[in-house]
């Protein structure tokens, strides 16, 4: 019976509807929207990754869906039976984990589906805390490419976009991740990152010192997507590389594979107070990850999807961060490539970064 | 129907083979399963804490786990040298000896996929990599080519020995039509298998330690030293425990292959010695640090040394006919050259990759006392899944088990 | 012989595959800067804004024919106007009987051969600064004023590779103006401690 459901249905993963029958008729589609809108929304029929790539249907895949989902509705029987004598919340808390558990690829939904899950996540956010969170959904806008600069001359170490950065980015506190690295150089030993400290601490700038920061570079040709064997990382349109941290599966190729350092792994719980939990969120950005999955600088995109700078940028009191849309003939970080001596790193690498340096 | 009933009977005899045994049988399985219960303790450990439990950092983002995976698929590849003589080349030398072979590369396979389960951040998401309801990034991504390429191996190395064990249970002659081709597309398969897992690494530009050419002919070349010497010393064992009887020809072929692939693997190792030393560049950071220390670290000096130490001893000691020829020499041999190996292109070649860090940070790796536990239990996992397997084969084999239809 | 080309095919299938990959892939571009010229070519503007971002007043300027605004000055100046004080000249101001003024104001730009308050400000007229050729300029376009020494600096801004922006990356574009950062008086960044240190890296490198 759920075969002929799931055949019915086409449905890129499963979702099981533990909350009874009130819901059978908006259960048709699972994707959270009123059945019409949910129609529309699912309209441009997309195929799962499997499919994307070899382009083919594949007969064994009903077979293999009918398998799963009818041994995931038999876990999911015990579950709420487990669950009858728990309270409301309880039950709408293990109809999230569920749906969450056994939701797809975010690169791969369709717009309704992104917005559901978003839903979702901001509901488990307040079932557990009691508070309100803002998540986005928003999808890249045309005509852009984020494109970013930075100035050697103009860096003094100060480390308050590294302040900013982890404040912004709900980064663990516990293991001090930070996104941002910035490192002190001496004079006339070129970019010598050997010798370079990446933590100092004493009173900036160091006499005979430079500055230079680094993080993930977004690079064009980013090797980090190559390898990802469930594609839970890759670029959008606006040149952003991002991750979908619920379908990555932790298995840092993609850490070994980045040349530039700009990836970080959750190697425990991450752990953050909850007030100071910034709650302006974006799935692909700072939203809360959990243990076990990579993260990294996304140019802050709940911040540069809605126009604005990366916190970065803002906080840096030297100005030696500029941060723009390379699409725009106009913006000033074109006229930064276009009129200042620009390099990248390791730009041998054939990555091509999207983060440039530049001096005065 | 008739086939289904002798599987059941298969099945019930094989369950009733491998638990009847002297004492020291016994003993050694209890012990297998002891290890392997504190591993899966350890492991829990690791999964409640997160791989924080592990000795690994952002820096050293790969430690043991797959180092012994890395390791273990070459040993896994090397029943190859049995497959191919015995099934194509018709020699029947290695008749006998080809089963075990076989064996041991199914427990290799499951030590791989179960150590590569344990490096994973989130084992509860692996859904996500099955083709077909997860996505599974082919063929671009190099760690969905090894996926499949191990468990096809795996399923290859499964289903042709089960094949003639069957028959030959029923009192059968297998049909060579049936498995011939299977065994054909092995030995290509055991050759890819390998390949792609040096591919895994050779692939990165950001590492030059692994990005260059040598390693997957390196990987071959160590593989097939290490895995016919593992072949040798369980043959050996087999020999002196059990009623199968090995010729001497059949070892002393194989430790003709062992000694062939020791002798290119050094070559390869001069080779790369000095692309990195003769004129070392600022990618040679990493082999400096292997072999050298970069400033007061050093941690892998005394292992690499004494690996690279051993394997030379190793090496020539084959080299003579008459060491060789000596099965005591040849098991101290083949001992001491797995051991080597499994430092070399264990650890010995996957955490140099990470250090010196892409900016140059050089972080150290020390495995923990959890790491250590989960990886002793997949090892004794894997020890275990062999001694059941070939138990059961070896009475097949000898006779002793029949369909009693 | 049949497995081997059963192999063979199979191989053969898989480089088709990656192949096609390749291909569907769609724009392929060697290098990034011709990614940028080929697709800045039809290039119509972004929806979003950053208007709602921009905070207090703005005005516009342009200068080498790039138009953006700056922050307007004179209202943030908390003694302005000049001359609500300055009611008479400054020589008669100077003496016994009136209240000392500016005297947390030490100059420290340039030396006393280059610079003294006069090079900028207007004696005969305290609400408005003067160029070196003695032209008036306003206190909000206090960057002519900048310029006329620091040309590349200005250049620089001007171009948008100096200086910081307010509001948002998207247009409309609004820069910080020279005094936003600097003070005139004083204009080199001060040296201090950074904002943050990891104790975990450091327990890490150990």
């Amino acid at each position: 019976m759920i075969g002929s459901e799931m055949r019915n249905k086409r449905k890129k993963w499963f979702s099981l509807n533990l909350k009874g029958s009130e819901n059978q008729k908006t259960n048709a589609c699972s994707c959270g929207r009123t059945p019409a809108g949910c129609q529309a929304g699912e309209t441009p029929k997309r195929n799962d990754g499997f499919e994307q790539v070899f382009d083919v249907k594949m007969g064994r895949r009903s077979a293999f869906k009918k398998l799963t989902a009818s041994l995931l509705t038999g876990a999911g029987l015990v579950n709420t039976t487990c669950s009858v004598t728990a309270g409301k919340g309880a039950k709408e808390k293990a109809q999230i984990g569920w749906d969450e558990l056994f939701k797809g690829n975010y690169k791969l939904m369709t717009d309704a589906e992104k917005e559901a899950t978003v839903k979702r996540l901001v509901r488990a956010y307040q079932l557990r805390t009691g508070k309100t969170i803002h998540m986005s959904a928003k999808n890249a806008e045309s005509d852009v490419l984020f494109g970013y600069a930075f100035n050697i001359s103009k860096c003094r170490g100060y480390m308050d976009c590294v302040a900013a950065c982890v404040k912004e980015n709900n980064q663990d506190r516990k293991s001090q991740m930070q996104y941002i690295r910035i490192h002190e150089m001496k004079d006339g030993k070129g970019f010598n990152f050997n010798e370079a400290d990446d933590n100092y601490y004493h009173e900036v700038p160091a006499a005979g010192h430079f500055y230079m920061g680094t993080q993930c570079f977004h690079c064009d040709n980013p090797p980090c997507v190559k390898v990802c064997p469930v594609q839970a990382t890759w670029q959008e349109p606006d040149g952003l590389v991002v991750i979908d941290y619920d379908w990555c599966i932790g298995c840092r190729y993609c850490m070994a594979a980045c040349p530039y350092d700009g990836r970080r792994f959750n190697w425990s719980k991450p752990e953050v107070p909850e007030e100071a939990v910034n709650k302006n969120q974006h799935y692909l950005g700072n939203r809360l990850r959990k243990k076990g999955v990579m993260e990294k600088c996304t140019f802050c995109i709940q911040r540069s999807r809605a126009g604005k700078n990366p916190a970065c940028v803002d906080a840096c009191p030297t100005g030696a961060r500029v941060f723009g849309n390379l699409l725009d003939p106009n913006s000033t970080i074109r006229w930064v490539l276009e009129n200042k001596k620009v390099f990248r790193l390791k730009e041998d690498l054939g990555t091509e970064p999207k983060f440039w340096y530049y001096t005065d | 129907m008739s086939r289904l009933k002798v599987f059941v009977s298969l099945v019930k005899d094989s369950l009733d083979t491998t638990t009847k045994g002297s004492k020291k049988y016994h003993l050694w399985m209890a012990f297998l399963t002891l290890v392997m219960l504190i591993g899966m303790y350890c492991y829990t450990l690791q999964l409640k804490r997160g791989l924080s439990a592990t000795g690994m950092t952002d820096r050293v983002s790969w430690g043991l786990y797959i180092s012994n995976f890395t390791f273990l698929v070459g040993v896994a590849a090397a029943a190859v040298m049995l497959v191919m003589p015995t099934y194509i080349l018709k020699d029947l030398d290695f008749k006998r000896a080809v089963l075990i072979g076989e064996g041991v590369a199914v427990a290799a396979l499951i030590m791989c996929l179960a150590f590569v389960i344990a490096d994973m951040g989130g084992p509860d998401v692996l859904w996500h990599m099955i083709p077909g309801i997860g996505v599974f990034n082919f063929p671009r991504s190099m760690l969905t080519w090894d996926v499949l390429v191990l468990n096809g191996y795996l399923f290859l190395n499964m289903s042709i020995p089960f094949y003639i064990l069957f028959k030959h249970y029923q009192g059968k002659e297998p049909k060579a039509a049936f498995y011939v081709p299977g065994a054909l597309i092995s030995v290509f398969w055991a050759v890819g298998i390998h390949l792609v897992t040096a591919f895994l690494y050779q692939g990165l530009q950001s590492r030059p330690f692994w990005n260059n050419a040598l390693l997957g002919p390196r990987f071959l070349a160590s593989a097939f030293a290490a895995g016919p010497a593992l072949i040798i010393l369980v043959l050996a064992l087999i020999r002196t425990h059990t009623a199968f009887k090995v010729a001497d020809k059949t070892i002393r072929k194989l430790a003709m292959v062992v000694t062939v692939a020791a002798q290119i693997n050094l070559i390869m190792l001069i080779s790369e010695l000095f692309k990195e030393f003769y004129a070392p560049t600022h990618h040679s950071e990493s082999a400096y640090y292997l072999f050298f220390g970069l400033g007061h670290k050093g941690a892998l000096l005394p292992w690499i040394w004494t690996s690279i130490s051993l394997n030379v001893i190793a090496t020539i000691a084959l080299t003579f006919h008459k060491l060789r020829n000596n099965f005591k020499v040849l098991y101290l041999a083949c001992f001491i050259l797995f051991f080597a190996i499994w430092v070399e292109k264990g650890f010995g070649l996957i955490v140099p990759g990470f250090i010196p860090g892409p900016y140059g940070k050089i972080v150290e790796y020390t495995p923990t006392a959890i790491e250590i536990g989960v990886t002793l239990g997949i090892w004794a996992l894997g020890a275990f899944v062999f001694v059941i397997l070939c138990k059961t084969a070896i009475k097949i084999e000898t006779g002793q088990l029949r369909f009693k239809g | 012989m049949k497995g081997k080309a059963c192999y063979t095919l199979f191989f053969a299938s898989l480089l088709l595959c990656a192949c096609k990959r390749g291909r569907t892939k769609g724009e392929k571009y060697r290098t990034i800067i011709d990614k940028i010229q080929a697709r800045s070519k039809n290039y119509h503007g972004v929806s979003i804004s950053s208007d709602r971002y921009i905070t207090g007043q703005t005005i516009a300027v342009t200068e080498n024919s790039r138009t953006f605004s700056i922050p307007e000055r004179k209202s943030q100046i908390t003694s302005y106007a000049c001359t609500a004080c300055h009611t008479k000249p400054l020589k008669e101001m100077q003496g016994k009987g009136f209240k000392s003024a500016h005297w947390d104001i030490k100059l420290q730009h340039a030396d006393s051969q280059t610079m003294r308050c006069t090079t900028c400000h207007d004696m005969t007229n305290p609400d408005r600064l003067k160029s070196l050729t003695g032209e008036p300029i306003d206190f909000n376009r206090s960057y002519r004023l900048c310029s006329q020494c620091h040309a590349k600096q200005f250049e620089d801004w001007v171009g948008g590779a100096h200086g910081k922006r307010g509001g948002g990356w998207a247009p409309p574009r609004v820069s910080m103006t020279c005094v936003n950062c600097h003070n005139p008086h004083k204009p080199r960044f001060e040296s201090r401690w950074p904002a943050r240190y990891n104790t975990q890296k450091v327990e890490e490198s150990k």
